[in-house]
């Protein structure tokens, strides 16, 4: 049952996308965000896609009384399992969170796929996210709620993105093709 | 960026370093080998098991997993393209 979904348009190739995305941390509109840890990694065999299980560490955001209630404040986590298939130029994401998962899960999906009308130079990416609390579905008033904080924290991921993106360009003086079809070039429209 | 275990920070940096170099320049072009930073990877991921069990954080209570199911390949609908 999903509460949110989302669409956006990056103008830049997959393969930027898909390097961008493991250096999404740290940046400036994810504060929070304090770790990332690869619990596992492999190539799978049978079709050539990268599968990562990683944990994401990050602090509450909560007012400071709430500590001796629900802990330290540093400790929220969630668990992340990605497949990457360049052949096919796929990267597909699933998030939930760990910490107070069996009162509320969220749970986010994302892939970024090149985009259908110019998979050469742009990527489009589509998330979801499906919140259940304890094993039920929510509806009605908890679902604006959480919609807007889901949506706004994703515009912040995309911001996040676009940003590490640039960031990955302006690091790097020269490019060999990322793939047979793309040239990756320095000069970007600005984001 | 931090490790979730202070101890294993500096193994995740060296790791972290070693597999975007490989999956940039290698993987993306089609090299599947994944050996070149296993080594690093075998150790990094012993401090972080070591450092989830002292902080009694258990991954395996997540229940909802996609990936690897035949929902996996269903593409969220899309809107109509901009």
């Amino acid at each position: 049952m999903k509460v949110w979904t989302s669409e956006h348009v990056f103008n830049h190739p997959w393969e930027t996308i898909a390097q961008a995305a493991w250096r999404k941390y740290p940046n400036p509109m994810n504060p929070a965000v304090w770790g990332t840890d690869v619990l596992d990694r492999c190539v799978d065999p049978t079709d050539g896609a990268l599968v990562t299980h990683r944990i994401i560490s990050s602090r509450w955001g909560l007012p400071s009384w709430a500590s001796p209630i629900l802990g330290d404040p540093s400790a929220c986590y969630a668990s992340e399992v990605s497949r990457v298939n360049p052949r096919e130029r796929v990267f597909r994401l699933e998030t939930q969170n760990l910490t107070f998962g069996s009162h509320i899960a969220v749970d986010e999906r994302l892939v970024y796929l090149p985009h259908p009308d110019d998979p050469e130079n742009k990527t489009i990416l589509r998330q979801e996210a499906v919140v259940t609390v304890r094993g039920v579905p929510v509806t009605n008033f908890m679902e604006s709620f959480l919609t807007n904080t889901i949506s706004s924290n994703a515009g912040k991921g995309r911001a996040a993105m676009e940003w590490v993106i640039n960031q990955v360009i302006k690091g790097l003086s020269s490019m060999d093709d990322l793939s047979a079809q793309n040239r990756t070039s320095l000069e970007y429209d600005a984001v | 960026m931090e490790s979730v275990g202070a101890e294993c920070t500096e193994l995740k940096r060296e790791y972290d370093a070693c597999f975007i170099s490989w999956f940039s320049d290698k993987f993306l072009k089609g090299d599947k080998d994944d050996s070149v930073c296993a080594p690093l990877l075998e150790v990094y991921k012993k401090c972080v098991q070591n450092a989830l069990k002292e902080k009694n954080i258990n991954v395996d209570e997540v229940n909802i997993r996609v990936l690897g199911t035949d929902d996996e390949n269903r593409i969220p609908p899309g809107k109509s393209s901009p």
